[in-house]
């Protein structure tokens, strides 16, 4: 690691993080961080390269990044890793064919790292279409009880309604929070 | 200042001796005085490689290369990342080479590594200019500006006026090889 680099580790501002949403593609991702930040979600296409939103939250300024999702996409996916504070893993609930790809992107993550002190934050998103699978399913069939190595929590949501959207970024900012700043 | 005393040492031209003195304070009793002069000294010889102008040539030199892999569209392309961290590694590099052939004996490793003990006084413009180096947006932006500017965008009030190419090949509509070549 360059002088770059660790200068901007060791700079880390204070109340700034840095969040990577990643998952398969067409799970909602995108849809995600323009309902977040309160801009029209009804014309959405795959992304093929990557969203960066500067926003800020409970005084907190958020660096989210949303890196496209596709197959052939993934294998990039690891220039996004350095400084991550939190990632966010958006699951598509009524995808039940996939969930087994899902859940082995995932496990792929969790042993990257550079992700190693990241939080991580489930979103089993599309709550709202009407054969979505419940969180409680997804926390099972994506084995998440089986995660040692990582802070997690799963939350149910629809990024189309904006339903617990705000629920799930704010436990993620509490862990962080509470992981970085008290180390001060 | 203290960068300006590191800046002194080195015009003085007795920098050479006292470094070598330093570097073996550093491994006895330290001298906390001069282990910081030493720190001002690199400190002060970054200041004055980034603001030369042949850091800046190097710096245009690579956005001449990339400049028309950019375009102004809210979802950046996978590629602008490895562009990034190509970006990061030549300037990190460069500084480094800089600093061994300004510095004798300079050692990126023990320099990074006072770095990391100066941390909280670790502060002021060169350390923002630096990080700078390191924010993804604050790149992107440069990079369009670059292009802008080489396409003959560059001023504000023009922007109304600006002819776009139908065909999806950058082509520049306002370089001077063009005209040129269409007179003769």
């Amino acid at each position: 690691m360059g002088l770059l680099t660790i200068l901007k580790k060791m700079k880390h501002k204070e109340r700034e993080m840095r969040l990577l949403m990643l998952g398969l593609d067409n799970a909602g991702k995108t849809t995600i961080l323009k309902k977040f930040n309160g801009e029209d979600v009804s014309t959405i296409s795959p992304t093929l390269g990557f969203n960066i939103k500067t926003l800020e939250h409970r005084g907190f300024k958020l660096n989210i990044w949303d890196v496209g999702g596709q197959k052939s996409l993934r294998s990039y996916w690891r220039n996004y890793f350095e400084s991550t504070d939190g990632l966010v893993w958006v699951v598509d609930s009524a995808d039940r064919l996939r969930l087994e790809d899902c859940k082995q992107e995932l496990n792929a993550l969790l042993i990257e790292e550079r992700l190693a002190g990241a939080t991580l934050l489930v979103f089993a998103n599309k709550q709202d279409l009407p054969g979505a699978l419940s969180k409680d399913a997804i926390r099972e069939a994506l084995a998440l009880d089986s995660i040692k190595t990582h802070h997690w929590c799963i939350i149910g949501c629809s990024a189309v309604t904006g339903e617990n959207l705000l629920t799930g970024v704010d436990w993620l900012l509490d862990d962080i929070a509470a992981r970085i700043f008290t180390l001060d | 200042m203290a960068m300006r005393q590191g800046n002194v040492l080195l015009d003085a031209g007795e920098n050479a001796v006292e470094m070598e003195d330093l570097d073996e304070e550093d491994f006895a009793v330290s001298n906390s005085s001069d282990a910081d002069a030493a720190f001002d000294t690199v400190i002060g010889n970054i200041e004055d490689i980034i603001m030369e102008e042949r850091f800046q040539h190097l710096q245009q030199g690579f956005m001449e290369k990339y400049y028309l892999e950019f375009e102004d569209s809210e979802e950046n392309k996978l590629s602008y990342m490895s562009i990034f961290q190509e970006y990061i590694e030549l300037l990190e590099k460069d500084i480094e080479q800089q600093l061994t052939d300004r510095i004798p004996g300079f050692s990126m490793n023990t320099f990074i590594h006072s770095l990391q003990q100066h941390k909280d006084e670790v502060s002021g413009d060169i350390f923002d200019m630096l990080l700078t180096f390191t924010d993804f947006l604050a790149f992107k932006e440069m990079f369009l500006d670059y292009r802008a500017e080489r396409e003959g965008r560059g001023l504000d009030l023009s922007a109304g006026l600006v002819v776009k190419s139908l065909n999806s090949t950058p082509s520049p509509p306002f370089t001077n090889t063009c005209t040129a070549s269409q007179l003769q």
